[in-house]
């Protein structure tokens, strides 16, 4: 986790631009989300290209020929090096196009206010008034600045916790083995993947114009690991009572959460989660919202909204 | 509850066999669901009735090919593994 004061030059990012921007002067800039490090390597590679391309052993430049002194090995290793090079570029340019990486480092970048507030949010959330996720120029703010935006932190960290407290839980029941912590992991990850599809599919049927994105749904899916935990651990402590009260109030305050997330101060946005998602009965009283961007017309939409939704 | 992964992709695989199975004239025709019968132009509010029609259409088109090879390598999988 990084803390909330570093702010070199962040990456560019691009998640869903559907998302209507309410104008919040003030907030430090949200692209910076961390540290930029690449330089460091690029410098470095970047003696080491120059004379690999030539085939001419430049021998000042690199630091190794001081105890090489052979040319011919001085070049192979400069031309293994430029190879090398070469091939970082093109994983890290076709990285991005099976995992988005760049939309993927928005979800990790909180610290530690930001989880914990959002775990009181997520155990209690009866009391919080404002919901609505912050926008810095049509781009949500980073999850450190907004404790309403989601994330994929405590998502990953509560699914790896929760398979290990089961484990836990087995172990005091004499049933466990280290086969089972794979099984109860990849049981989960199934579950959860249903219902994300399950989600989508639903999405699509009901042709919701949603700026919700699949990330952004695992995300909201990840967040029931939490009460599962404390679920289960309150179990281990006070026996079949105590696990059941814990499970019935984690249901209570998650449905709570998911439905309330996303409306506005007096609630004038419509419910949650669902009221992310678009139609022509959006409140108009939202900061600069272009129009465009923000209703998008039926009659303009060529494939299913529903489509957009898994972009 | 060994609810795995690969039980997941089985059921995947066997939800979309059976929604590639549909025939269109035999079955859709006669429960009114065929391809021909409910698009209703450019309207407002598509309807659940004719997203799920376009759902099945679509992944019949889409998914005849590479269901062909995805069932063959279940078969082999199946015949070497069990």
């Amino acid at each position: 986790m990084h803390p909330a004061g570093l702010a070199a030059a962040g990456t560019p990012r691009q998640p869903s631009k559907r998302r209507v921007p309410v104008s919040q002067p003030g907030m430090a800039d949200p692209h910076q989300l961390f540290d930029d490090t690449s330089s460091a390597q690029s410098r470095g590679y970047g003696a080491q290209r120059a004379p690999g391309g030539l085939g001419y052993p430049t021998a000042s430049a690199s630091p190794q020929s001081a105890f090489l002194g052979d040319p011919v090995s001085n070049m192979a290793m400069a031309y293994g090096s430029s190879l090398a090079a070469q091939g970082k570029e093109l994983v890290d340019k076709n990285i991005d196009r099976f995992i988005p990486v760049t939309k993927l480092k928005y979800y990790f970048a909180v610290d530690t206010m930001y989880v914990g507030k959002k775990l009181g949010l997520l155990f209690f959330p009866y009391l919080h008034q404002d919901w609505e996720v912050q926008y810095q120029q049509d781009t949500p703010v980073a999850p450190r600045f907004d404790v309403n935006a989601p994330d994929l932190y405590i998502p990953a960290m509560a699914f790896i916790t929760y398979v290990l407290v089961a484990g836990l839980a087995l172990g005091t029941q004499d049933r466990f083995s280290p086969d089972l912590l794979g099984l109860q992991a990849s049981s989960a990850l199934a579950w959860l993947t249903l219902e994300v599809l399950a989600i989508l599919l639903s999405l699509y049927l009901v042709t919701v114009n949603t700026d919700l994105t699949t990330i952004d749904l695992v995300a909201f899916l990840g967040y029931k690991y939490v009460g599962m935990i404390g679920g289960v651990l309150m179990g281990l402590l006070f026996g079949k009572i105590g696990y059941y009260l814990v499970l019935g109030w984690c249901c209570v305050s998650i449905f709570v959460f998911m439905v309330s997330w996303g409306s506005g101060k007096d609630g004038t946005r419509g419910t949650g989660l669902l009221g992310r998602v678009g139609g022509p009965w959006r409140h108009p009283s939202r900061g600069c919202q272009v129009g465009s961007l923000d209703q998008r017309p039926h009659t303009g939409e060529l494939r299913s909204p529903g489509v957009a939704a898994l972009a | 509850m060994a609810f795995t992964l690969y039980s997941l992709l089985q059921a995947a695989l066997l939800c979309v066999n059976a929604i590639a199975v549909l025939h269109e004239e035999r079955f859709l025709k006669n429960i009114g669901w065929a391809t021909d019968q409910g698009i209703g132009g450019f309207g407002e509010e598509p309807g659940i009735k004719s997203q799920l029609m376009n759902l099945i259409r679509s992944v019949r088109t889409v998914m005849r090919v590479p269901l062909i090879i995805v069932n063959s390598i279940a078969i082999i999988l199946l015949l070497l593994f069990g």
